[in-house]
């Protein structure tokens, strides 16, 4: 099952969290500071996605499966 | 030295609330952690006015908290981390723990500091002497006062704490930040003037305070936020270090008659000691009850949450709760069975969006549910400085008690912990 992965950029800090997590789905973009998606991140395994969704210090994480379930809801 | 917001706005400094609600599961505590509208802003006045945290990082809330801490973050990557923990701190360890460590009988307390302090004030952006023990004393001596600071909604006397840290900043100021300041300047100049690469400018939050200082987002266009920031880091990368570092050998000494065994484990084996120093965090947290604001209306865990409620989260209950960490949830046992979406240390480091920034500095990566670690795995300074002083052959000293730091109410925090040293483990 693949997953549609969606960060907030305005309410990201930057943690890490999700980097350290999943290395081969986010990284840090350190011009501005905030996570993004990697290509690809939506073939990475869905546990470890939902746990990065669930992690993230600002809920800034939105993931999505394939068949539209929200799996993880970004806060806003 | 009290003042009010004029119609419409928040009382700047609340004082009193429209209510007064606490929290004491796990998951309420976190959910509230979560919670945006609940903020650390308790005191909304300008430095002059008596706010002597105006500005830090751990009391702005909302655009402004998240925009200093894209920023500062970049100072807690994992290649930062890995630098610090298996380059530099084991030589600061070493080197200082043979000279403080001059006799059978000392207090482990000041000396957790001094070793603290060296790799806070780096990462705050200090250049002070790392040999130099005047030094390292007197950084100490601002780190008890900034810690009193950061504690002062539960200090015992609070305009006593606000004279003296008022005090502390100018001497901070004065005798550390500004040198360090100018030279960081210079440096950041060269590297805008094209004289610089930016892989030779330091590493450090003062640098990219600086470095960032134009973004209005950040709102540090006054030179003393930028001290407050930097004082803001050097306490927190000291105090939590060395708190945990004797609440680790207090748990460890009464559990002595049960696991007469655990100082030698923690001398021979990273992964328990790390494992230990996440069981102290959960035990202990340096900030036993955790207060927010509610800026507006909210609601947490179903229950309403009016406008300038004091929302009290207790985080000794969370972190003891038994629907999350078992029967045994009171009991010291650093090999508990976890699933791994509960963090060990609990709700110490706070979660959220303040969450500590330095949880991966202290406390090191979480530890995996089957207890392995590869080769990234970052054990964390304090694991490293029980192990450390556990191999020195640290034991217990009944003849001298410990003494609390009774100026808080928070009461997991020493002043002093004498100790005894015998054989080597």
């Amino acid at each position: 099952m693949a997953a549609r992965v969606h960060i907030d950029e305005d309410m990201c800090i930057g943690s890490g969290e999700c980097v350290r997590l999943l290395p081969a789905a986010f990284r840090i973009d350190e011009s501005r500071g905030i996570s993004v998606p990697l290509d690809g991140a939506q073939l990475q395994d869905l546990n470890l996605l939902v746990m990065a969704g669930h992690n993230c210090p600002t809920n800034s994480i939105r993931v999505v499966a394939d068949d539209g379930t929200v799996l993880v809801a970004s806060a806003h | 030295m009290v003042a009010t917001a004029e119609e419409g706005g928040s009382r700047d400094l609340l004082e009193s609330y429209s209510a007064t609600i606490t929290f004491d599961t796990y998951e309420t505590v976190r959910e509230a952690l979560f919670n945006p509208s609940l903020s650390r802003s308790f005191d909304k006045r300008s430095y002059g006015h008596g706010n002597i945290r105006d500005g830090v990082v751990s009391i702005t809330h909302g655009p402004t908290h998240r925009a200093r801490r894209r920023v500062e973050n970049s100072q807690f990557r994992p290649d930062k981390l890995r630098l610090y923990e298996r380059v530099l701190f084991p030589t600061v360890l070493g080197e200082l723990l043979d000279v403080l460590i001059d006799g059978e009988f000392v207090d482990i307390f000041p000396i957790g500091e001094l070793v603290s302090v060296v790799l806070a004030a780096r990462r705050a952006g200090l250049d002070q002497d790392d040999r130099a023990l005047d030094q390292l004393r007197t950084l100490v001596r601002f780190v008890d006062v900034f810690s009193q600071g950061s504690a002062i909604l539960d200090a015992r006397d609070p305009e006593a704490v606000r004279t003296l840290v008022y005090r502390t900043y100018e001497e901070f100021e004065r005798g550390f930040v500004r040198p360090a300041w100018d030279r960081r300047a210079a440096l950041i100049q060269a590297h805008r003037d094209g004289r610089l690469d930016a892989s030779h400018l330091p590493n450090d939050i003062l640098t990219v305070l600086l470095l960032h200082r134009d973004d209005p987002h950040i709102e540090l266009d006054d030179d003393g936020r930028v001290v407050r920031e930097t004082a803001t880091y050097l306490q927190g990368g000291t105090h939590t270090s060395a708190q945990t570092l004797t609440n680790a050998l207090d748990l460890m000494f009464e559990a002595g008659d049960r696991r007469p065994d655990v100082l030698g484990l923690v001398a021979r084996d990273r992964g328990f000691a790390q494992r230990v120093v996440h069981e102290t965090l959960r035990l202990r947290p340096t900030t036993p009850k955790i207060k927010r604001r509610a800026e507006a209306d909210t609601e947490v865990a179903g229950v309403a949450i009016p406008r300038d409620a004091l929302v009290v989260l207790d985080a000794v209950a969370g972190n003891r709760d038994p629907a999350v960490y078992g029967p045994t949830a009171h009991d010291f046992d650093p090999d508990r069975t976890l699933p791994a979406s509960v963090p060990r240390w609990g709700l110490s480091f706070g979660a959220g969006a303040h969450q500590c920034p330095g949880r991966s500095v202290a406390g090191g990566f979480p530890v995996p549910s089957d207890l392995g670690t590869d080769d990234e795995h970052l054990f964390g300074l304090v694991a490293l400085m029980i192990q450390a002083v556990a191999a020195r052959g640290v034991l217990a000293d009944p003849d001298h008690p410990p003494e609390r730091d009774l100026r808080t109410a928070r009461d997991t925090r020493w002043l002093h912990y004498p100790v005894r040293f015998g054989p080597r483990r």
